[in-house]
């Protein structure tokens, strides 16, 4: 069985957490009214004004006078959506993240063993939500992502609504076609034949339904059965790798520096080898004895994983730094993650599958030495008689 | 020529001879066909790659990485830089001037092309060093034999008695004599 955890807009959320006192009021998150942007969502005070998402703002402000606007924080809105996975994350670990952004989603099965009564578990995790974001979640439990989120979308708040396997199709029936994810041609075209509710529509087979549809319109038919097909993408909760150094005493030259930067690429690689991950991206911090800390970034072209690798492109960035002060601490941090990448025997690929790390060395030494340093020419025979003007040269 | 047929893959082959014995235009050849394949880089210490020639043995410039540094540490760490990231060829001009710390530098050079399959051709127009001939795998001396005319008396190239003077990989001493045609305008 699925769970369907489902609360408000996190942007929405978000707006909440920083200001309780919106709470009850009508308030609308896109932007501010005399912008030119579109609703992204709105409390249930503006939606009984009229206000809908993607509606223009400017329209929304003739529906609700009196609403209060305030743009997406974005930052917050993430920190919101993260909090109510982790949280979930908890539970179990086989959780989803919806479509919808205010959506999440549990298999229930592996926690039988653990919470044997389902209601006290869907309590337990309607408890948690609230004690992390301070929405009290509607839940629909169902045997499918669809279902239990048709089921979440129209349980009250506190009454978890539960769909058993066999009912499904019976559950479904009563809905409008509208909660199926329709593109607006077969939506048009089955409220033509007069097919507006599930129900109707599962009274066709699925052959006919084909015959007249088409095969990419078998979903939906399969979503009305409640049979999906859609998979499950574990949530995976995010890895922080960093490694920091504090510099007893303060270090004031460039190769004690480089000596700590590359102890630390090091414990970064070896934190980045235990997840199985490479960065494409390394932030240094260098907090600086009595000037503010100094940000650095540097940019992979693929993603790294060995100390050496790392600390090659962290190196002239290191060099080049403008260092004001002796140096207090200083501190890696691996980000953009992604799968290691994983090198095959050159025998076996074709060198070109080395352009991209090509065109980083590239990158790398025209950082250190200029970019003149590497070029590429082109000729352009009929440009002009002088040699010179012949040959562009161009940094590579 | 080499008994391999091609240059090492992985190791140094030194080009050496007088100026214009034709060691230049045929490594310039070399990059060029190698080019179609696959990226290749030239380091020119001296300034003298005409890219238009290469252009003239239909090489992909797009693929050519020419390298102009200022110093020979940045050479040598381009050489180096560009051997690990998946460059196959890398051609090294020297500057005519004897190369202080070149010494020094090449046997690392040796060890990045080695552990990266990379092809080193080095161009010396002075008299190589010992070290550079010790760590060469092949040696090819050029020397300048004669001109080659057409039969209206225009000039068509160059005749050139190349030596394998060293070879680590098939028996040394085999000579031919190339004839280096220059391009048509």
């Amino acid at each position: 069985m699925i769970c369907c955890v489902r609360t408000p807009h996190p942007s929405l959320v978000a707006a909440w957490l920083t200001a309780p006192a919106l709470r009850g009021c009508s308030l609308v998150i896109g932007g501010f009214a005399h912008e030119r942007a579109l609703v992204t969502t709105a409390s249930a005070e503006a939606r009984a004004h009229g206000v809908l998402d993607g509606m223009s703002l400017n329209q929304a402000q003739q529906f609700s006078p009196d609403a209060i606007f305030q743009p997406v924080d974005e930052e917050a809105t993430a920190r919101v959506r993260q909090s109510l996975l982790s949280t979930l994350h908890h539970f179990t670990p086989d959780v989803a993240a919806g479509e919808d952004p205010g959506c999440a989603f549990l298999r229930l099965d592996r926690l039988a063993l653990r919470w044997p009564d389902r209601s006290q578990l869907l309590a337990a995790i309607s408890r948690a939500v609230e004690a992390v974001i301070g929405v009290t979640p509607t839940i629909g439990v169902a045997s499918s992502i669809f279902v239990s989120k048709v089921a979440a979308d129209h349980a009250t708040i506190g009454v978890p609504a539960i769909v058993e396997p066999e009912k499904t199709r019976a559950y479904l029936a009563r809905y409008p076609i509208d909660v199926l994810p329709l593109d607006d041609d077969l939506r048009e075209y089955l409220e033509l034949l007069g097919l507006r509710t599930i129900g109707r529509l599962q009274t066709i087979s699925r052959p006919a339904f084909r015959r007249q549809f088409g095969v990419k319109a078998l979903d939906v038919h399969d979503l009305a059965h409640g049979n999906e097909r859609r998979r499950w993408r574990s949530w995976r909760p995010p890895v922080r790798i960093e490694a920091s150094e504090p510099l007893e005493p303060p270090v004031d030259n460039t190769e004690a520096l480089q000596f700590i930067a590359r102890a630390l690429a090091e414990r970064v690689s070896a934190s980045l080898l235990a997840h199985g991950l490479g960065t494409r991206a390394v932030r240094i911090t260098l907090t600086q004895e009595s000037a503010s800390p100094l940000p650095i970034e540097v940019s992979f072209a693929y993603p790294m994983t060995t100390a050496g690798e790392l600390f090659d492109g962290i190196r002239p960035r290191l060099l080049r730094a403008s260092i004001v002060a002796p140096l207090e601490r200083i501190t890696l941090r691996a980000g953009r993650l992604e799968a290691a990448y994983v090198r095959q025997p050159g025998l076996l690929i074709r060198r070109d599958g080395f352009r991209e790390s090509i065109a980083d060395a590239v990158a790398r030494l025209q950082e250190e030495y200029g970019p003149s340093l590497i070029q590429r020419a082109e000729v352009r025979p009929d440009a002009a008689p002088l040699v010179d003007h012949r040959i562009l040269w161009k940094p590579a | 020529m080499t008994g391999i047929g091609g240059w090492p893959v992985g190791r140094l082959s030194l080009l050496a001879g007088p100026r214009g014995s034709g060691k230049r235009t045929l490594a310039q050849r070399s990059v060029a066909a190698a080019s179609r394949e696959s990226p290749v880089a030239y380091v020119d210490f001296p300034n003298r790659l005409d890219p238009e020639f290469l252009n003239y043995f239909d090489a992909r410039l797009d693929r050519v990485l020419v390298v102009r540094p200022s110093s020979l540490k940045a050479g040598m760490a381009s050489v180096r830089v560009l051997a690990r990231a998946g460059v196959e060829l890398i051609c090294i001009d020297l500057p005519r001037t004897r190369s202080a710390g070149l010494d020094g530098e090449l046997p690392h050079l040796l060890h990045r092309a080695a552990e990266a399959d990379c092809t080193l051709l080095l161009i010396h127009d002075a008299e190589a060093d010992d070290a550079i001939r010790y760590y060469a795998s092949m040696i090819l001396a050029f020397q300048r034999n004669a001109w080659v005319f057409r039969r209206d008396g225009d000039l068509e190239g160059m005749l050139v008695d190349a030596t394998v003077v060293k070879n680590r990989l098939a028996p040394p001493g085999l000579k031919r004599r190339l004839v280096i045609p220059y391009p048509i305008p």
